[in-house]
């Protein structure tokens, strides 16, 4: 379970990047969250990953505040970026061995590796290949692969699917939904209402690191999401999120 | 999980194209650097024991004592067999020391002043290549290894993890100077192999060691530069701004900072010219000679009349006349010379200490120092040298002397044969290894400081690197 209790972040700058963030991903949920670039959803994966501190409030990963004890907390996430270019003399299996023993996983067989790459969608010829020849999207399929391997309860997406042709994307989904279906928690950071439509079960809205509107499947399902979008950006909120059912 | 951050690090380096081309040129320049050294001591070797043959030869067929005395003997300095590695200032300081009654003893007959073209584009020795060409790849594996990383976004990746920032820095650390020392080592054994099996080179076990030891002070000098670059890498966050301020601290250290160190010395402790020195000395030689002459000439008027009476007895009073005088006169000089030398030694000495002190702010002097200090190629090593030759002086002056006043016959007026069998002979020790290695302490010290404070530098940073 993912969860942030008024997380907040204010840079040595001033600037608000985040403010009082309260939200929860249950196990077996996929959770959208939209926002503008720089509206907080990449400083919320980041205070999650202890990259940065927070100002104030906590973010709990599995229970584990990741301020106290991040090593812990790590141990139970998988973060996929948006533009991740791994390492590009390495092969497809290379990187994956390489991230698979920092993960902890150090048992596993070439053909384990193998499994993965083939059912994130991978090309086989591609296994052995040099990543620095690789397409984006072939990337960021090794990226989900990566985290796949980990078999962590929660999953941290940060836009992976900006720049994914229609194909791979809809591979991407089919493996968020299936990480989902084995009980994880994810969260992903997006501007693809679309795919996000098709696979959320809850959205948010951030704006100026405030979360400003959340909403269900369910209540999505008579709603335009792009009119939704396109409102909540524009729109000064002055209110604080509508709660949800699940949180 | 270290281990493998290790075979990481070794596995990205190796494979990559900057790897290969460090290596090729690391083999080139290393075995094409030892090849040259070897050939050059080969040379030398036989130079010298050529000249030491042509000096008895030229003595020996000296007429007389007062022929010998005008030449002189020249007294040539050993090579090195570690210049080899680090030819120091061999090539551009004389290897010659003439000594005769007159003049004072200064090396001439330099490797450059013969040839300058040698002069200009100096010698491509081993430490050229490790204080140039080798500082400038440890620049190259590091400036982007953690920048590089994150700019890759596989940093924020291995992070996600529960990899302790500590562990990951370390694993980089061990990793890419294992990598760095891969293309380095191998061509450094090819080249020690040469030094084995090249005939004309023996090296002593204390050789062996002083070897190890410079090769001691390369891997500490590249660890600097590996250090250093860590740490640029890790409060930089683009590796072309990394690059960028590497690039400008290796010019600093490498190129500006032993120069001007040098200017300044000479700027703070001013010394008079080698012309001057040589000035006084003559004007005082001249004094020496115009008193000479008029003692001469005194002693033979007041002793005219005793030449009359017996002739025999007047030789030999004349005889022993000579001798203490001119035994007498040259001693004049060399105190005179001497104390000149010995003010002019010791403001240079205390300049070159300032110029050396000032430059060991930089690895790179820190390095040129010490492996000059440890191949017995330095400014120490000729200044021992210089002063053995000046030390010998005295002594052959005394045994010239006594010679010349012994060869005059004054019944036949023949000369003596000469014979040098009973010459003194100069003897030079060098440096014992534990006196080179105290000298050397300073370097090794410095440079050991330069890693600790650049790799604890690395180290803080990187566990406060804002990693997005």
């Amino acid at each position: 379970m993912l969860e942030t209790i008024n997380l907040t972040k204010r840079y040595e700058d001033g600037e608000l990047a985040l403010d009082g963030l309260t939200f929860k991903v249950e196990p077996g949920e996929i959770f959208c969250m939209f926002g503008a670039n720089g509206a907080g959803k990449t400083t919320a994966i980041n205070l999650f990953l202890n990259f940065i501190p927070a100002t104030s409030g906590t973010a709990l990963i599995e229970g584990i505040d990741v301020a106290k004890d991040p090593l812990k907390a790590k141990r139970h996430v998988s973060f996929v970026s948006e533009n991740v270019m791994l390492y590009g003399n390495f092969t497809a299996i290379q990187n994956l061995d390489y991230f698979s023993r920092l993960a902890g996983k150090r048992n596993l067989a070439k053909k384990d590796y193998a499994a993965v790459l083939e059912r994130v969608g991978l090309q086989k010829e591609a296994f052995d290949r040099r990543v620095k020849n690789f397409s984006k999207g072939m990337r960021q399929k090794l990226g989900i692969a990566i985290a796949v391997v980990k078999d962590a309860a929660n999953v941290l997406l940060d836009e992976p699917t900006s720049g994914l042709d229609p194909q791979s994307g809809r591979e991407f989904l089919e493996i968020l939904v299936q990480m989902r279906d084995t009980g994880k928690s994810v969260f992903m950071s997006t501007h693809d209402i679309f795919r996000a439509k098709l696979i959320a079960d809850r959205i948010g809205f951030m704006r100026k690191g405030r979360l400003v509107m959340m909403k269900t499947a369910k209540e999505l399902a008579h709603e335009d999401l792009t009119d939704l979008y396109i409102q909540y950006m524009e729109e000064q909120p002055g209110q604080p999120a509508q709660p949800a059912a699940s949180v | 999980m270290l281990r493998d951050i290790i075979k990481k690090e070794i596995l990205d380096n190796i494979t990559s194209p900057k790897f290969v081309f460090t290596f090729l040129l690391c083999t080139i320049l290393i075995l094409l650097s030892i090849y040259t050294g070897v050939t050059n001591y080969r040379a030398e070797k036989k130079e010298y024991t050529a000249a030491l043959a042509l000096n008895k030869k030229n003595m020996e067929s000296q007429p007389n004592y007062q022929s010998l005395a005008g030449i002189g003997i020249k007294v040539s300095k050993p090579p090195q067999v570690l210049g080899t590695v680090v030819t120091g200032i061999e090539e551009a300081v004389g290897r010659v020391a003439p000594v005769n009654i007159a003049a004072d003893p200064n090396l001439i007959d330099s490797k450059y002043s013969s040839n300058p073209v040698f002069a200009v584009f100096g010698s491509l020795d081993l430490m050229f290549i490790v204080k140039i060409v080798l500082s400038l790849f440890a620049i190259l594996f590091t400036y982007d290894a953690i920048v590089g990383e994150k700019e890759k976004g596989t940093l924020k990746l291995a992070l996600s993890n529960d990899v302790p920032r500590d562990r990951l820095i370390l694993g980089k650390a061990i990793g890419g100077y294992i990598s760095l020392l891969l293309p380095l080592l191998i061509p450094l054994v090819l080249g020690l192999l040469i030094l084995l099996i090249t005939p004309d080179i023996s090296l002593s076990g204390q050789d062996w060691a002083r070897l190890l030891l410079i090769f001691l002070m390369f891997f500490l000098y590249l660890s600097v530069f590996f250090s250093l670059g860590l740490f640029v890498s890790a409060r930089t966050s683009r590796s072309s701004t990394s690059f960028l301020v590497l690039l400008f601290i290796w010019v600093v250290f490498v190129m500006v900072i032993p120069k001007v160190a040098v200017i300044t010395a000479g700027q703070i402790r001013p010394i008079p010219s080698v012309h001057e020195i040589t000035a006084k000395k003559d004007a005082f030689l001249q004094q020496i000679q115009s008193e000479g002459q008029k003692g001469f000439i005194e002693w033979t008027k007041k002793n005219a009349a005793e030449a009359q009476k017996d002739v025999k007895a007047y030789q030999e009073k004349f005889r022993k006349f000579i001798q203490d005088y001119q035994q007498e006169l040259t001693s004049k000089i060399d105190e005179n010379n001497a104390a000149l030398e010995r003010d002019y030694q010791q403001m240079k000495r205390a300049q070159q200490s300032l110029a050396v002190n000032l430059s060991r702010i930089s690895p790179a002097s820190a390095l040129t120092f010490g492996s000059m200090t440890l191949a017995r190629t330095g400014i120490d090593d000729f200044d021992r040298f210089l002063a053995s030759v000046r030390a010998y002086k005295p002594i052959y002056t005394k045994w010239i002397n006594s010679k010349l006043g012994q060869s005059i016959n004054f019944q036949t007026g023949e000369q003596v044969q000469i014979k040098i069998d009973d010459m003194p002979q100069h003897i030079y020790e060098p440096q014992w290894l534990s006196r080179s290695l105290v000298r050397t302490i300073p370097d090794f010290a410095l440079l050991a400081v330069m890693i600790i404070v650049f790799f604890v530098g690395a180290y803080v940073s990187f566990l406060r690197y804002d990693v997005r």
